[in-house]
C-alpha cells in the first residue's frame, strides 16, 4: 500500500508542476493554453531521445527539456502575438496536435508509435524497488518546491502585479507603459519550460513511453486541477492536483468493494463519477477550493476611501 | 501582502505528506486469496472490446471459486479499466501490484499500455498477459513472464497475403493505420505478396486514426487503380475508411483484419460491405473450446467469429490457473515455467478449466486449447498461431473462403 501512495505522490508531483505551470500562464497572465499535453510530450522525449540515444546524463536530459520548452514556448507565443484569449486556446490546441503526430509519424527519430523505452534513470543502482520509488519522489518533490518558489516570487513580485494587470485589461497596462507583448512571451516561455520538465522527469519515471501517454486528457486533469484548486492561487491548485487525482484514483477502489456493478458498468460510472464533480465545484464553488487573495493595503498604512 | 505563513504551511503539508505515506498500515488483505489483477480497455480505443475480455475473465474465476478454488484457495479478481491510454494504465497498475499485490495483470489490449505498464511489471515480478501484437513485446520481456494471446503483427501480415495470393489477386495497393498493430503488418505483406510474384502498386502508408473523414487517404491509395488494397485497421476508422471507398467508387477487393469488420462496422455500412475480404488468427475448426466459451457468455452460435478478444480473456485466465495449480504454487516465476507445460502439445487436450484442474490433481500432462487458438507458445511466451482464415462478407455474414494452417 505504501508503495501505491508513494507512486501517487509522484504522479500528484507531476500534475502539481504542471498545475503551477498553467497557473503561471492562465491563473495569473489570463493566457489560455490548451497545449499541455503538447509540451508535456515534447519534455518526455526530449529528454529521452537525448539520454538513449546521444547518451546524455538524467540531469542534462531535464535541463534540455526544460531549454526546448523555453525555446518553443516562446516561439509559440510570438507567433500567436496578435492572437489573444479564444485564439490563443486554438493555437496552442494545435500545437499540441502536432506535437503528438510528429511523435507518432517521425519513425526515424522517435519510433513512432511502438514508442521509446528509457533505462536511464539517476542513480538507478544504489536502491532497490521501494526505496527507488521514495528516491524519486524526493526528486520530484524538490522540483515541485522548486517550481513553486519561483512561480510564488514572480507572483509576489512587482512582475506579478504587471502579469495581473496583463490579465485584467492588458490595453491599461500598456497605456501605464509597459510591453505586454514582452511580458507574455517570458511568461508563457517560463510556463512551457516547467512543462517540459515535468514531461522529462515523467519519461524517466515510467521508463517507457509513446504518443499514447500525452493525450489531450492530461491537459484537462490539469485545467480540473487548476479550477478546483482556485485559479490564481498557487497553494490551492497544490490541493487542486492532489483532489483531482484522488477522484481519479480513488474511484479506482470501488471495485473492490463494490460487488453489485460489474466492472465494465463501473468504469463507465467512474467517469461520470468525476465529471459530475467537476460541474458541482464550479457550480458552488467557481473560486475554487482556495480562492485568489485580493491584495490589501499593509497594516499601519492609513487608508482612506475615496467617494 | 497578508500571507505569511507560506513557507510554513509548505512544511506542514510535506511533513505530513511523509507521515501518512510512511506509517499508513499496510493494507493487505490477508494472505488467503490468491489475487489476479485485470486491467482492459473498457472505454477508449479498446472500448469495443475491453467489456467481452472483463466478463471472460470474471466468468471463469467464478466457475473456478465455486468449484473450490485452485491450491485450495479462492481466486480473487480485481479488474480495473486501462482506459486505453498507458498514462491511466501506469496508475492502474501501480494499484494492482502494490496494494492488491496481484501476481499477474492479465487482458492489457493496446501495445502502448502492454508496453507502458512493462517495466514495473518486470521490477515486482508479475505475469503479462495480453493480446497486444507489438514485436517490441518479446524483445523488452527480459525476465520470461510475458505471455501474448494474440500473433504478432507479421504473422497476420503473411497470412493474409497467403491467403490473398492463393485467392488469384496480383495487384495491390496498402494503407494502414499508423499504430503499432496495424502498421507492423505491412511489410510481412509486402514481402509475401512480392514473394508470391504479385506487384504493390502504390508506396504504402500510414494514416492518422482519428479523423473525421479519410478522403485525401482514400484518394492516394486507389490513384493507380490497384486490383485489391490491403487497409489494417481498427473499427472505429476502417468505418469511416470504407465509406470513403465506396464512395469514390472503388470496385476492387478490399482486403482487411476481422477485428475491423464486426458486428458494428456491418450495422453501420449494411449492404455496401458486401465483398469485403477479412482474416484472423482462429481456434482449429470446431474448436470445443469456441463452443464452450460461447455457452459460457450465453452467445449463440451465429457462424461469424464472435469476441475475438472475449475467447483470449478466456485463455489467458483460464492458463494462467492451470500454470498456478500445476506448479503447486501462485509464485509468478514459477508459475510462468508451468504456461508452457499446460498449453503445449504433450497432455490430454482440455478447454474447460475445471475439467484441466482435475487432471493435474490426478496427475496427467495437460494440453489446454483455447477458444481464441490452439494456444502454443513459443519460447518468448508469444502464441503460435497455427490456423488463420480468411472471410469473404455475403449478404451481411462472415463466409468462410479458406483457412490455412502453419
Amino acid at each position: 500500500m505504501s508503495a501505491y501512495l508513494i507512486s501517487i505522490a509522484t504522479f500528484v508531483g507531476f500534475y502539481m508542476i504542471l498545475a503551477l505551470a498553467l497557473n503561471l500562464q492562465w491563473g495569473l497572465t489570463g493566457m489560455v493554453n490548451f497545449g499541455i499535453a503538447g509540451f508535456f510530450g515534447m519534455g518526455a522525449y526530449t529528454s529521452g531521445l537525448l539520454t538513449v540515444y546521444v547518451g546524455f546524463p538524467f540531469l542534462a536530459g531535464v535541463a534540455s527539456a526544460g531549454l526546448m520548452g523555453l525555446v518553443a514556448g516562446a516561439f509559440l507565443s510570438m507567433l500567436s502575438v496578435r492572437l489573444r484569449g479564444d485564439y490563443l486556446a486554438i493555437v496552442t490546441l494545435g500545437f499540441a496536435e502536432i506535437v503528438r503526430l510528429f511523435l507518432l509519424n517521425e519513425d526515424w527519430l522517435t519510433r513512432g508509435p511502438r514508442g521509446l523505452s528509457i533505462d536511464v534513470r539517476p542513480m538507478s543502482e544504489s536502491f532497490d524497488r521501494n526505496e527507488y520509488g521514495i528516491f524519486y519522489l524526493g526528486i520530484v518533490a524538490l522540483t515541485v518546491l522548486i517550481v513553486y518558489f519561483i512561480v510564488e516570487k514572480m507572483r509576489r513580485a512587482p512582475y506579478g502585479r504587471v502579469m495581473r494587470a496583463i490579465r485584467e485589461d492588458d490595453v491599461v497596462t500598456e497605456t501605464l507603459g509597459k510591453n505586454a507583448f514582452f511580458y507574455r512571451v517570458q511568461v508563457f516561455s517560463i510556463g512551457s519550460m516547467f512543462m517540459c520538465i515535468a514531461g522529462a522527469l515523467y519519461a524517466h519515471y515510467v521508463q517507457s513511453i509513446s504518443p499514447d501517454h500525452f493525450v489531450p486528457m492530461v491537459a484537462i486533469f490539469i485545467w480540473m486541477s487548476v479550477i478546483v484548486g482556485g485559479a490564481g492561487n498557487n497553494n490551492g491548485l497544490l490541493i487542486g492536483a492532489g483532489v483531482v487525482m484522488l477522484i481519479l484514483e480513488g474511484s479506482r477502489f470501488l471495485g473492490d468493494f463494490v460487488s453489485f456493478v460489474d466492472a465494465e458498468s463501473l468504469s463507465a460510472i467512474r467517469i461520470i463519477f468525476i465529471g459530475v464533480l467537476l460541474i458541482l465545484v464550479i457550480r458552488f464553488r467557481p473560486q475554487g477550493l482556495l480562492p485568489e487573495p485580493k491584495f490589501q493595503a499593509p497594516v499601519g498604512i492609513k487608508t482612506t476611501r475615496v467617494n | 501582502m497578508t500571507i505569511k505563513h507560506t513557507r510554513r504551511t509548505i512544511l506542514k503539508a510535506t511533513a505530513a505528506t511523509v507521515f501518512t505515506t510512511a506509517f499508513i498500515p499496510n493494507l493487505v488483505w490477508a494472505n488467503g486469496p490468491i489475487n489476479i489483477g485485470s486491467l482492459t480497455p473498457n472505454t477508449g480505443g479498446g472500448g469495443p472490446f475491453g467489456p467481452t475480455i472483463t466478463a471472460a475473465h470474471k466468468s471463469i474465476v467464478d466457475r473456478v471459486n465455486a468449484a473450490g478454488g485452485i491450491l485450495g484457495r479462492r481466486v480473487e479478481l480485481f479488474q480495473n479499466n486501462s482506459e486505453t491510454n498507458p498514462e491511466t494504465a501506469i496508475r492502474a497498475a501501480r494499484k494492482l501490484v502494490d496494494v492488491n499485490k496481484v501476481k499477474a495483470i492479465i487482458g492489457t489490449f493496446s501495445s502502448s499500455v502492454t508496453l507502458g505498464i512493462m517495466p514495473l511489471c518486470q521490477e515486482a515480478n508479475v505475469i503479462q498477459m495480453c493480446t497486444s501484437s507489438s514485436a517490441d513485446i518479446p524483445a523488452k520481456d527480459k525476465k520470461g513472464l510475458v505471455f501474448n494471446f494474440q500473433a504478432l503483427s507479421p504473422r497476420w501480415g503473411k497470412a493474409i497475403a497467403d491467403l490473398a495470393l492463393s485467392n488469384g489477386y496480383k495487384n495491390f495497393a496498402i494503407m494502414a493505420l499508423n499504430n503499432d498493430f496495424t502498421s507492423s503488418m505491412v511489410n510481412s505483406f509486402v514481402e509475401t505478396v512480392t514473394a508470391g510474384g504479385a506487384e504493390i502498386v502504390n508506396k504504402p502508408f500510414y494514416y492518422n486514426g482519428g479523423q473525421a473523414s479519410y478522403r485525401a487517404e482514400v484518394a492516394k491509395l486507389i490513384e493507380d487503380d490497384p486490383k485489391a488494397v490491403f487497409i489494417p485497421s481498427y473499427v472505429t476508422d476502417f468505418t469511416a475508411v470504407y465509406k470513403e471507398l465506396y464512395r469514390a467508387g472503388y470496385e476492387g477487393k478490399v482486403f482487411t483484419v476481422s477485428i475491423a469488420t464486426g458486428s458494428k462496422f456491418k450495422k453501420a455500412i449494411g449492404d455496401a460491405a458486401n465483398g469485403i475480404l477479412h482474416g484472423l488468427p482462429v481456434p482449429p475448426l470446431e474448436s470445443e473450446a469456441y463452443k464452450f466459451y460461447l455457452k459460457l457468455q450465453g452467445l449463440e452460435d451465429t457462424g461469424n467469429m464472435q469476441h475475438p478478444f472475449g475467447t483470449a480473456g478466456m485463455d489467458q485466465i483460464s492458463t494462467l490457473l492451470l500454470a498456478m495449480e500445476s506448479a503447486g504454487t501462485d509464485d509468478a516465476n514459477e508459475a510462468a515455467k508451468h504456461i508452457w507445460k499446460v498449453s503445449n502439445p504433450n497432455g490430454e487436450r482440455v478447454w474447460d478449466v475445471l475439467e484441466g484442474i482435475k487432471l493435474l490433481r490426478a496427475g496427467k500432462a495437460i494440453n489446454y486449447t483455447g477458444a481464441s487458438s490452439e494456444i502454443d507458445f513459443d519460447d518468448e511466451g508469444m502464441i503460435k498461431a497455427r490456423h488463420f482464415q480468411l472471410w469473404e462478407i455475403r449478404d451481411g455474414q462472415d463466409v468462410t473462403i479458406e483457412r490455412i494452417q502453419s
